[in-house]
Order: structure tokens, then sequence, then C-alpha cells
């Protein structure tokens, strides 16, 4: 079981209280109607998973419901930085692998 | 069980309720607030403020949760105050407060959430809103060391159960609040919960 900081309550809660909502920084294509069905694909489906610290979109559920941008280790489950959305994702100690 | 019940619910009455949405930031805004709810939002996450019977539960950093005694109206007063900057909605069908209080109560809380409900993290004055049973539920530690449970009606019967079922085993013991005031200590007569 995951602790992870709320950056809006401010203390570490149970990872029970939170949902993942998936990869972080996916950004909406401007003109969807000018994409191919790959590019549409792609935006919708296609996502990095890599091994190691992986940027994700958390939502605290059962607390304060507010959605936030967590930097977590793949392999460790380590929670490495937590961030509001928004904010310019912050560099992966020792390098990023995506 | 020979000394007594561990734990003692208490349900409030019928009792106002309102979301609240606003910049907690802005000056006005919680001037605002204070003059027609007659208590402050609290700006200090996972807290609550009390005057008398009103309260304010902090829920996020721009949304709380308004509670008075029955009757009372916010709704127009509040967009007049906070010239319409806000979100009110009325949200009294949807909440049961039950207060919590002897020597278990406590336990009761930390056999339910996830939560850390160790008096030195949850001292009187928190307010935390968090995974209780199956349900979510908003907790809140009061001055005189009981707690206030506010979930969804809908959730009612079963968390009832559940509580009651987690407080047996301390000797558990099912009163009712006064429907004026949330953590009233009025003497009702109290029945054994089976």
């Amino acid at each position: 079981m995951l602790l992870i900081p709320c950056p809006f309550c401010r203390e570490d809660r149970s990872e029970e209280e939170f949902s993942c909502a998936g990869e972080a920084h996916i950004a909406r294509p401007e003109k969807p109607a000018e994409l191919s069905d790959h590019e549409w694909g792609d935006y919708l489906f296609m996502r990095t998973n890599p091994r190691g610290p992986h940027r994700e979109l958390w939502v605290h559920t059962a607390g304060c419901r507010r959605y936030f941008n967590v930097l977590r280790d793949t392999v460790s489950y380590e929670v490495l930085v937590v961030y509001e959305v928004g904010q310019p994702p912050p560099d992966p100690p020792g390098g990023d692998e995506s | 069980m020979s000394d007594g019940p561990g734990v003692v619910m208490r349900e409030s009455g019928a009792r106002g309720w309102w979301n609240l949405r606003g910049d907690g930031d802005e000056p006005r805004f919680r001037d605002g607030v204070a003059a027609v709810v007659g208590v402050s939002p609290p700006i200090e996450p996972c807290t609550w403020h009390a005057a008398g019977d009103r309260r304010a539960y902090w829920l996020g950093p721009d949304e709380w949760l308004l509670t008075a005694e029955h009757g009372t109206e916010f709704e127009s007063p509040l967009r007049g105050a906070l010239h319409g900057r806000c979100s009110i909605v009325d949200v009294s069908g949807a909440q049961i407060l039950v207060n919590l209080s002897g020597a278990q109560a406590g336990e009761v809380l930390r056999k339910s959430s996830p939560y850390d409900f160790h008096p030195r993290r949850f001292p009187p004055g928190r307010c935390v809103q968090t995974n209780f049973a199956k349900a979510t539920a908003l907790v809140a530690a009061n001055a005189d060391a009981s707690f206030d449970v506010v979930f969804r009606r809908s959730y009612a019967d079963y968390l009832r159960g559940w509580i009651a079922d987690a407080g047996r085993e301390y000797g558990f013991l099912r009163g009712s609040l006064g429907t004026d005031h949330p953590t009233r200590r009025q003497r009702q007569p109290a029945q054994d919960d089976d």
C-alpha cells in the first residue's frame, strides 16, 4: 500500500483514497478533425509505459477530489514527486527513460 | 462491558447543508462568507471552523461544506454578499451527521478507515474526507474528544449498521441529537442496539 502525499490536503494519504487516471501531459490535439485515424488512435490509446520514473495523473477520489500529477517509479512504486496540474513536469532523477 | 458503553452514536436531525465553492485567497470572499454564515471558511487544509451551531468544513482548496440549523437560508444572501462570485448548492437532503463519543470512538474510526486517526495526527479542529467502510465520509474531531461523521444519506443504513457492528465489542449505545445542534449533549432516552 502506497502513501501518496496529496498536494492539496498536504498530508500523506493511503493509496486506496486515490485513483490513477493514466499518463499525465497528454495534450488533446488542437484540430482533431484534421487528424488521420492513425494519429487520433495514437492520441487516444498509445502511452509510453516506461520502466522507471513515469508521470501520471492521479485524483484524490475519497478526499479532496482534486487531480494532480505524480512522478512515480514503475519499478519500485516509489512516489518521487507530486506536483499540480499545469506545473511543468519535473525532470526525473537519474534521467528519463521514456 | 460492565463500565457502560465504549461507543455512543448520536444522529443529528434535519440540518441545512451547503456546498460552497469560491476563491478562498480573496479577502472579499472570506469576509462575505463570514458575514452571512457567521463563520469564516478555513483556508488551512483539512480543518473546520465553528461558531455556535454553524460550521464550515474544508473540502478542497476552493470548496467548503457549510452547515447550520434547519430552515436557515444561505443561498441568496451568500450570492448577494459575494456578488455571484461563488457556487452555492443546497445539499441538505444528501447529508447525515452522526456524533461518535465514548472512550473507544477512535477505535471505531480506526477500524473503518485507512486514515491515521491518532490524536497526534487528528486533534480537535481537523476534518478529513476519507474512505469509511466501503463508502466515503467526512470525519471531524470535536473539542470534547468526540467525532462527527458526515456521510451521504444513501449510505446511511449501511454505515449506521457498520458503526453499530464495529462498536459492539466495546459496548455500543445509540442515542440521538437535538435537531438544532450537531453535538449537543442532551440526554435522550437511548436504547441498546440489539
